[in-house]
Protein backbone atom coordinates (compact mmCIF):
# COMPACT_ATOMS: atom_id res chain seq x y z
CA UNK A 1 0.00 0.00 0.00
CA UNK A 2 3.12 1.89 0.93
CA UNK A 3 6.43 2.11 0.10
CA UNK A 4 9.29 4.47 0.14
CA UNK A 5 12.44 4.91 -1.44
CA UNK A 6 15.25 6.80 0.03
CA UNK A 7 13.05 9.18 0.69
CA UNK A 8 14.52 12.80 2.20
CA UNK A 9 13.36 16.03 3.71
CA UNK A 10 15.57 18.73 4.23
CA UNK A 11 14.34 21.47 6.18
CA UNK A 12 16.26 24.93 5.14
CA UNK A 13 16.17 28.02 7.11
CA UNK A 14 19.48 31.23 5.69
CA UNK A 15 21.40 30.24 8.51
CA UNK A 16 20.58 26.16 9.26
CA UNK A 17 20.03 23.33 7.17
CA UNK A 18 18.28 19.78 9.02
CA UNK A 19 18.05 16.85 7.25
CA UNK A 20 14.79 15.28 9.10
CA UNK A 21 14.61 12.27 7.06
CA UNK A 22 17.71 10.74 5.62
CA UNK A 23 17.47 7.64 3.00
CA UNK A 24 14.01 6.54 4.54
CA UNK A 25 12.80 2.99 2.83
CA UNK A 26 9.68 1.76 4.66
CA UNK A 27 6.82 -0.79 3.30
CA UNK A 28 3.59 -0.47 4.62
CA UNK A 29 0.85 -3.38 3.19
CA UNK A 30 -2.47 -2.69 3.72
CA UNK A 31 -4.31 -4.13 6.69
CA UNK A 32 -1.20 -3.30 8.69
CA UNK A 33 -0.03 -1.95 12.16
CA UNK A 34 2.44 -0.64 12.24
CA UNK A 35 4.14 2.15 15.25
CA UNK A 36 6.66 4.45 14.70
CA UNK A 37 8.67 5.11 17.83
CA UNK A 38 11.92 7.43 18.47
CA UNK A 39 13.39 10.09 20.18
CA UNK A 40 12.15 13.97 19.94
CA UNK A 41 13.51 15.19 17.33
CA UNK A 42 14.27 11.98 15.31
CA UNK A 43 11.69 12.73 12.27
CA UNK A 44 8.54 10.65 13.20
CA UNK A 45 5.86 12.97 12.46
CA UNK A 46 7.69 14.47 9.44
CA UNK A 47 7.64 10.89 8.10
CA UNK A 48 4.02 10.66 9.11
CA UNK A 49 3.16 14.24 7.60
CA UNK A 50 4.87 13.09 4.03
CA UNK A 51 3.14 9.47 4.62
CA UNK A 52 0.07 11.62 4.80
CA UNK A 53 0.16 13.87 2.05
CA UNK A 54 0.45 17.00 4.62
CA UNK A 55 4.04 17.63 3.43
CA UNK A 56 6.16 16.84 0.62
CA UNK A 57 9.80 14.82 0.22
CA UNK A 58 12.88 16.90 -0.37
CA UNK A 59 14.25 13.60 -2.56
CA UNK A 60 13.48 10.04 -2.71
CA UNK A 61 10.17 8.79 -3.72
CA UNK A 62 7.22 7.93 -2.40
CA UNK A 63 4.55 5.23 -3.57
CA UNK A 64 0.92 5.40 -2.45
CA UNK A 65 -1.40 2.23 -3.86
CA UNK A 66 1.74 1.45 -6.47
CA UNK A 67 1.48 5.22 -7.77
CA UNK A 68 4.52 7.69 -7.00
CA UNK A 69 2.75 10.82 -5.41
CA UNK A 70 6.10 12.92 -3.78
CA UNK A 71 5.98 15.39 -6.62
CA UNK A 72 1.98 15.41 -6.47
CA UNK A 73 0.96 19.16 -6.87
CA UNK A 74 -1.23 20.31 -3.78
CA UNK A 75 -4.44 19.89 -5.36
CA UNK A 76 -3.69 15.75 -6.62
CA UNK A 77 -2.91 15.71 -2.83
CA UNK A 78 -5.71 17.09 -1.52
CA UNK A 79 -7.74 14.64 -3.97
CA UNK A 80 -5.48 11.95 -2.78
CA UNK A 81 -6.40 11.93 0.92
CA UNK A 82 -9.95 12.58 0.63
CA UNK A 83 -11.12 9.47 1.61
CA UNK A 84 -8.43 7.41 1.68
CA UNK A 85 -6.25 9.00 4.51
CA UNK A 86 -7.76 9.49 8.10
CA UNK A 87 -5.76 11.48 10.47
CA UNK A 88 -5.99 11.42 14.08
CA UNK A 89 -3.88 14.40 15.92
CA UNK A 90 -2.42 14.65 19.40
CA UNK A 91 -4.51 17.78 19.89
CA UNK A 92 -7.39 16.09 18.34
CA UNK A 93 -7.80 19.28 15.97
CA UNK A 94 -11.50 19.48 15.91
CA UNK A 95 -12.58 22.94 14.66
CA UNK A 96 -14.28 24.51 17.98
CA UNK A 97 -16.62 27.09 16.22
CA UNK A 98 -18.75 23.08 14.40
CA UNK A 99 -20.78 21.25 16.85
CA UNK A 100 -19.52 17.27 17.42
CA UNK A 101 -21.64 16.43 14.50
CA UNK A 102 -20.63 19.33 11.83
CA UNK A 103 -17.06 17.97 12.59
CA UNK A 104 -17.48 14.42 11.57
CA UNK A 105 -19.93 15.75 8.61
CA UNK A 106 -17.10 18.12 7.51
CA UNK A 107 -15.22 15.20 5.22
CA UNK A 108 -18.06 13.97 3.48
CA UNK A 109 -19.49 17.48 2.19
CA UNK A 110 -15.46 17.73 0.67
CA UNK A 111 -16.68 14.59 -0.96
CA UNK A 112 -19.92 16.25 -2.08
CA UNK A 113 -22.12 12.94 -0.57
CA UNK A 114 -25.54 13.88 -0.49
CA UNK A 115 -27.22 15.08 2.56
CA UNK A 116 -29.45 11.70 3.60
CA UNK A 117 -26.30 9.72 3.20
CA UNK A 118 -24.20 12.28 4.95
CA UNK A 119 -26.94 11.75 7.89
CA UNK A 120 -26.89 7.90 7.66
CA UNK A 121 -22.80 7.90 7.98
CA UNK A 122 -22.55 10.64 10.73
CA UNK A 123 -25.15 8.79 12.65
CA UNK A 124 -23.73 5.11 12.10
CA UNK A 125 -20.18 6.56 12.94
CA UNK A 126 -21.29 9.03 16.39
CA UNK A 127 -23.12 5.66 17.53
CA UNK A 128 -20.34 3.51 16.87
CA UNK A 129 -17.91 5.68 18.96
CA UNK A 130 -20.47 6.12 21.80
CA UNK A 131 -20.43 10.05 21.00
CA UNK A 132 -24.26 10.53 20.04
CA UNK A 133 -25.81 11.95 22.76
CA UNK A 134 -22.86 14.76 22.27
CA UNK A 135 -23.50 15.40 18.93
CA UNK A 136 -25.42 19.46 19.37
CA UNK A 137 -22.12 20.08 21.87
CA UNK A 138 -19.25 21.62 20.55
CA UNK A 139 -15.39 20.30 21.04
CA UNK A 140 -14.35 22.66 24.22
CA UNK A 141 -17.72 21.31 25.83
CA UNK A 142 -16.45 18.10 26.28
CA UNK A 143 -13.71 15.97 27.92
CA UNK A 144 -9.74 14.86 26.38
CA UNK A 145 -11.12 11.13 25.91
CA UNK A 146 -14.52 12.58 23.97
CA UNK A 147 -12.79 14.64 21.84
CA UNK A 148 -10.47 12.45 20.60
CA UNK A 149 -13.36 9.82 20.06
CA UNK A 150 -14.88 12.43 17.70
CA UNK A 151 -11.47 12.89 16.29
CA UNK A 152 -11.66 9.58 15.23
CA UNK A 153 -15.26 9.32 14.25
CA UNK A 154 -14.41 11.96 11.83
CA UNK A 155 -11.43 10.00 10.53
CA UNK A 156 -13.12 6.90 9.97
CA UNK A 157 -16.33 8.66 8.53
CA UNK A 158 -15.82 8.47 5.09
CA UNK A 159 -13.80 4.35 5.45
CA UNK A 160 -10.65 5.52 4.54
CA UNK A 161 -8.30 2.73 3.87
CA UNK A 162 -5.30 4.50 5.95
CA UNK A 163 -5.64 5.91 9.38
CA UNK A 164 -2.64 8.01 10.38
CA UNK A 165 -2.43 8.57 13.88
CA UNK A 166 0.36 11.20 15.69
CA UNK A 167 0.73 10.73 19.58
CA UNK A 168 -3.08 9.59 19.42
CA UNK A 169 -3.00 8.70 23.42
CA UNK A 170 -0.33 11.45 24.03
CA UNK A 171 -2.76 14.28 25.59
CA UNK A 172 -5.48 11.69 27.53
CA UNK A 173 -5.70 9.85 30.79
CA UNK A 174 -4.99 6.14 30.85
CA UNK A 175 -8.31 4.86 30.67
CA UNK A 176 -9.18 7.22 27.96
CA UNK A 177 -5.73 6.39 26.21
CA UNK A 178 -6.53 2.84 26.36
CA UNK A 179 -10.12 3.11 24.66
CA UNK A 180 -8.77 5.15 21.68
CA UNK A 181 -6.17 2.43 21.61
CA UNK A 182 -8.50 -0.09 21.73
CA UNK A 183 -10.95 1.71 18.65
CA UNK A 184 -7.54 1.85 16.75
CA UNK A 185 -7.38 -2.07 17.25
CA UNK A 186 -10.82 -2.68 16.67
CA UNK A 187 -10.54 -0.52 13.10
CA UNK A 188 -7.26 -2.43 11.96
CA UNK A 189 -9.06 -5.87 12.51
CA UNK A 190 -11.84 -4.84 10.77
CA UNK A 191 -8.94 -4.07 7.45
CA UNK A 192 -7.91 -0.48 7.77
CA UNK A 193 -4.22 0.02 7.76
CA UNK A 194 -2.98 2.59 10.72
CA UNK A 195 0.42 3.84 11.05
CA UNK A 196 0.50 5.56 14.39
CA UNK A 197 3.69 7.39 15.99
CA UNK A 198 3.49 7.33 19.61
CA UNK A 199 6.09 7.64 22.56
CA UNK A 200 4.31 4.90 24.39
CA UNK A 201 5.92 1.14 24.47
CA UNK A 202 2.21 0.03 25.59
CA UNK A 203 0.43 1.77 22.50
CA UNK A 204 3.03 0.09 20.16
CA UNK A 205 2.81 -3.23 21.82
CA UNK A 206 -1.13 -3.13 20.26
CA UNK A 207 1.02 -2.66 16.79
CA UNK A 208 2.48 -5.49 14.51
CA UNK A 209 5.28 -3.70 13.83
CA UNK A 210 7.73 -1.28 15.36
CA UNK A 211 9.76 1.00 13.35
CA UNK A 212 12.55 2.72 15.69
CA UNK A 213 13.70 6.30 14.07
CA UNK A 214 16.67 7.51 15.13
CA UNK A 215 18.18 10.84 13.61
CA UNK A 216 16.16 10.75 10.37
CA UNK A 217 17.18 7.15 9.63
CA UNK A 218 15.27 3.95 10.28
CA UNK A 219 17.54 2.29 12.66
CA UNK A 220 15.62 -1.17 13.05
CA UNK A 221 11.73 -2.88 12.24
CA UNK A 222 10.57 -4.70 15.29
CA UNK A 223 7.82 -7.93 13.77
CA UNK A 224 6.17 -7.99 17.18
CA UNK A 225 6.37 -11.69 18.09
CA UNK A 226 5.59 -13.30 21.44
CA UNK A 227 8.46 -16.24 21.61
CA UNK B 1 -3.13 3.47 34.49
CA UNK B 2 -1.70 1.76 31.63
CA UNK B 3 2.16 2.64 32.71
CA UNK B 4 3.90 2.90 35.85
CA UNK B 5 7.12 5.04 36.20
CA UNK B 6 9.49 3.03 38.53
CA UNK B 7 12.96 4.73 39.76
CA UNK B 8 15.96 2.56 39.50
CA UNK B 9 19.51 2.97 40.37
CA UNK B 10 21.95 2.81 37.53
CA UNK B 11 22.22 -0.26 35.57
CA UNK B 12 25.94 -1.43 34.89
CA UNK B 13 26.23 -2.67 31.28
CA UNK B 14 24.42 -6.44 31.18
CA UNK B 15 23.16 -5.91 34.66
CA UNK B 16 19.06 -6.51 34.37
CA UNK B 17 16.49 -4.58 36.17
CA UNK B 18 13.38 -7.20 36.94
CA UNK B 19 10.05 -5.90 37.37
CA UNK B 20 6.95 -8.14 38.19
CA UNK B 21 3.50 -6.88 38.73
CA UNK B 22 0.42 -8.46 39.62
CA UNK B 23 -2.47 -7.03 37.91
CA UNK B 24 -6.36 -8.68 38.89
CA UNK B 25 -4.33 -11.22 40.27
CA UNK B 26 -2.02 -12.21 37.43
CA UNK B 27 1.67 -12.59 37.82
CA UNK B 28 3.69 -10.76 35.33
CA UNK B 29 7.45 -10.47 34.89
CA UNK B 30 9.12 -7.62 32.95
CA UNK B 31 13.24 -7.56 32.47
CA UNK B 32 14.77 -4.63 30.87
CA UNK B 33 18.45 -4.32 29.97
CA UNK B 34 19.99 -0.66 29.75
CA UNK B 35 22.51 -1.44 26.95
CA UNK B 36 25.49 0.94 26.13
CA UNK B 37 26.61 1.21 22.67
CA UNK B 38 29.92 3.07 21.29
CA UNK B 39 28.34 6.12 19.81
CA UNK B 40 32.13 8.08 18.92
CA UNK B 41 33.75 7.15 15.29
CA UNK B 42 36.27 9.56 15.97
CA UNK B 43 39.45 7.05 16.41
CA UNK B 44 37.61 4.47 14.06
CA UNK B 45 36.82 6.75 10.84
CA UNK B 46 39.49 9.96 11.52
CA UNK B 47 39.25 10.57 8.43
CA UNK B 48 35.77 11.89 8.79
CA UNK B 49 35.96 15.81 8.96
CA UNK B 50 32.40 16.15 7.65
CA UNK B 51 30.18 16.23 10.45
CA UNK B 52 27.12 14.79 8.28
CA UNK B 53 29.57 11.91 7.00
CA UNK B 54 30.44 11.24 11.47
CA UNK B 55 26.31 11.65 11.81
CA UNK B 56 25.87 8.80 8.85
CA UNK B 57 29.25 6.28 10.62
CA UNK B 58 27.50 6.83 14.08
CA UNK B 59 24.03 5.51 12.54
CA UNK B 60 25.53 2.42 10.60
CA UNK B 61 27.28 1.58 13.75
CA UNK B 62 23.99 2.01 16.33
CA UNK B 63 22.38 -0.15 13.24
CA UNK B 64 25.27 -2.81 13.50
CA UNK B 65 25.05 -2.89 17.39
CA UNK B 66 21.12 -3.19 17.39
CA UNK B 67 21.05 -5.73 14.38
CA UNK B 68 23.21 -8.06 15.97
CA UNK B 69 21.77 -7.79 19.45
CA UNK B 70 20.34 -10.92 21.10
CA UNK B 71 16.88 -11.61 19.46
CA UNK B 72 15.87 -12.68 22.74
CA UNK B 73 15.47 -9.19 23.77
CA UNK B 74 13.46 -6.41 21.66
CA UNK B 75 14.44 -2.95 21.40
CA UNK B 76 12.04 -0.21 23.45
CA UNK B 77 13.27 2.65 23.22
CA UNK B 78 16.51 4.52 21.79
CA UNK B 79 17.72 7.58 23.68
CA UNK B 80 19.10 10.85 22.46
CA UNK B 81 22.85 10.85 23.41
CA UNK B 82 24.43 14.09 25.06
CA UNK B 83 26.30 16.56 23.06
CA UNK B 84 29.51 14.90 23.10
CA UNK B 85 28.96 11.47 24.92
CA UNK B 86 30.77 8.73 23.56
CA UNK B 87 27.83 6.26 24.26
CA UNK B 88 24.41 5.86 23.48
CA UNK B 89 21.77 3.97 25.85
CA UNK B 90 19.29 1.74 23.87
CA UNK B 91 16.51 0.42 26.39
CA UNK B 92 15.82 -3.12 25.77
CA UNK B 93 12.62 -5.67 26.89
CA UNK B 94 12.95 -9.32 26.79
CA UNK B 95 10.27 -10.88 24.86
CA UNK B 96 7.63 -12.24 27.15
CA UNK B 97 7.20 -16.17 26.43
CA UNK B 98 3.88 -17.81 26.15
CA UNK B 99 2.80 -20.00 28.34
Amino acid sequence: MIKTTDLVKVFRTDEVETTALNKVNITVEKGEFVAIMGPSGCGKSTLLNILGLLDTPSGGQYYFNGEEVARYKEKQRTNLRKGNIGFVFQSFNLIDELTVYENVELPLLYLKVSPAERRKKVGDVLERMKITHRRKHFPQQLSGGQQQRVAIARAVVTRPQLILADEPTGNLDSANGEEVMSLLTELNTEGTTIIMVTHSPSDADKAHRIVQLFDGHIVTENIRQIL
Amino acid sequence: MKEICIPIPYLKDNEVAEVEVVVAGKRIRYDFRVESFPWEVENEFSSLSDPLERSLARIYKLKGAIEGYDKKWELIQIFNPDEHADHIHVLYRKRLKTK
